[in-house]
């Protein structure tokens, strides 16, 4: 009889849910605040509130960046692992 | 001469394996995208099928595990190797046959592992390897998807959620765009290197390469991404044919965050050189990102199926893939035998297929 406890490594299996956890979820963080950032500059830029647009934008934009960023990093690890 | 009649044998059976693979998932790496209209079928499809053949370049981890964690290389043949993939092909037809959800890589690890015990015992099953590599984490890794879902659909409606609908809406269908890219990339990474461990294996069992100091050889890694990428490509059209009668309802947030849970989860895995079952984790996350919303909006009939199919799929395709070897060898150690089996498979293959669009096609769930 095997022990589980022993014979599964579960410092990886660990390592690969925290990997996929953080990756998903700062990903769908990121990419919902470019959506709430974007959808925000169009309303406030069609109300003329030009502070709320440019902040809104600034948000929108880091958001995308996030998301570009973390999906290369992803690969790049897949890549180079 | 004849180990290498049936080597052959063995490659195009994988390739078979992998386009029947490809084929068989598409429906699970597209579904979303296509029912939020996040992308037209046509162009889901496409990019599926182009980012599964980009996938199986990312990494040969998976490959490595097949190909040394499961079954002894250096005691089987590819005999054996040949019967594991009838036991996974013949229990993928029977499944998609009666409609089952069933996973191509837990048939794929069970017929070999069938395979191996009929032909020298339990001394060819590596115990540690199928348990700590392949049976723990299938059963961990759609449980994972499922709670990444629902923490992924929570942050996007706390996020969005005053949001008006029109603009969050086209905003998480552009993000669908990303991530159902990433599910495909996921999807090739893991399943097409399932069938270049097979591949590898085979090799190994013929002389080809060394047991303990080998490489995926580029022509598996090619082959086996084209394979899987037809295959997609094939399956793609048959479901836009059936799109829109019995495909899953949600919205392009959710669709967003079941993608991302999957893809996050296949990546990793595959990173870590984990075969898992691609339709199940894709499985998870979409009812993790269902019940974020509300609980009773998830089929937890198919969650049932799902359970059953984890239970059933390994023993029934060990049983087959034991069947294949015991008959084979009837004929001895040469070609006769495979090449036998492969012509009975290749006629009971088209037999069913040709039963089954007579009947009327299932259309696939997720």
């Amino acid at each position: 009889m095997i022990a589980v406890a022993t014979v599964v490594d579960w410092e990886a299996l660990l390592d690969a849910a925290v990997a996929s956890l953080v990756a998903a979820l700062v990903v769908t963080l990121a990419a919902s605040t470019a959506i709430y950032g974007a959808a925000t500059f169009a309303e406030a830029q069609r109300d003329e509130r030009y502070g709320v647009a440019a902040m809104a934008a600034v948000l929108a934009l880091v958001g995308s960046l996030v998301v570009a960023a973390s999906i290369a990093v992803g690969l790049y690890v897949m890549i180079n692992g | 001469m004849d180990s290498d009649i049936v080597l052959v044998i063995v490659v195009f059976a994988a390739l078979a394996f992998d386009f029947t693979n490809g084929f068989h998932d598409t429906a699970n790496v597209v579904a979303t995208s296509i029912s939020t209209h996040a992308l037209t079928p046509r162009v889901a499809v496409a990019m599926a099928a182009v980012l599964n053949f980009a996938g199986a370049f990312i990494s040969i981890q998976v490959a490595a595990t097949v190909a040394q964690d499961v079954v002894q290389a250096t005691a089987i043949t590819t005999t054996v190797i040949f019967a594991g993939l009838v036991g996974a092909i013949s229990w993928n037809l029977i499944t998609w046959y009666f409609g089952l959800p069933s996973s191509s890589s837990h048939a794929l690890i069970g017929g070999m592992v069938g395979a191996a015990l009929a032909a020298v015992g339990t001394s060819a099953v590596i115990g540690e390897g199928v348990l700590g590599k392949v049976l723990i984490p299938a059963i961990l890794a759609p449980v994972i998807a499922f709670v990444i879902g629902v923490l992924a659909i929570t942050i996007a409606y706390w996020t969005c959620g005053r949001l008006r609908p029109g603009p969050a809406a086209r905003g998480f269908r552009l993000g669908q765009i990303a991530s159902g890219g990433m599910l495909a990339l996921a999807h090739g990474t893991n399943d097409a290197q399932k069938t270049m461990g097979v591949i590898t294996l085979a090799l190994i069992a013929n002389g080809n390469l060394s047991a303990t100091d080998f490489e995926v050889p580029t022509w598996v890694i090619v082959a086996s991404a084209t394979a899987i990428s037809l295959g997609t490509y094939t399956g793609g059209w048959r479901i836009i044919r059936t799109m829109g009668t019995r495909i899953i309802k949600m919205d392009s947030a959710q669709g967003f965050s079941a993608q991302g849970a999957g893809a996050a989860v296949i990546l990793a895995s595959s990173h870590f050189g984990y075969p898992l079952s691609t339709t199940q984790v894709i499985a998870g996350g979409v009812m993790g990102a269902g019940a974020g919303k509300r609980v009773s909006a998830v089929r937890w009939g198919v969650a049932g199926n799902l359970v059953v199919a984890w239970v059933l799929t390994l023993p029934a395709a060990a049983a087959i893939g034991a069947a294949a070897y015991g008959f084979t060898s009837i004929f001895g150690n040469g070609a006769v035998g495979p090449l036998l089996v492969s012509v009975m498979a290749i006629g009971l293959g088209l037999a069913l297929f040709a039963r089954r669009i007579r009947a009327g096609q299932p259309v696939p769930q997720v």
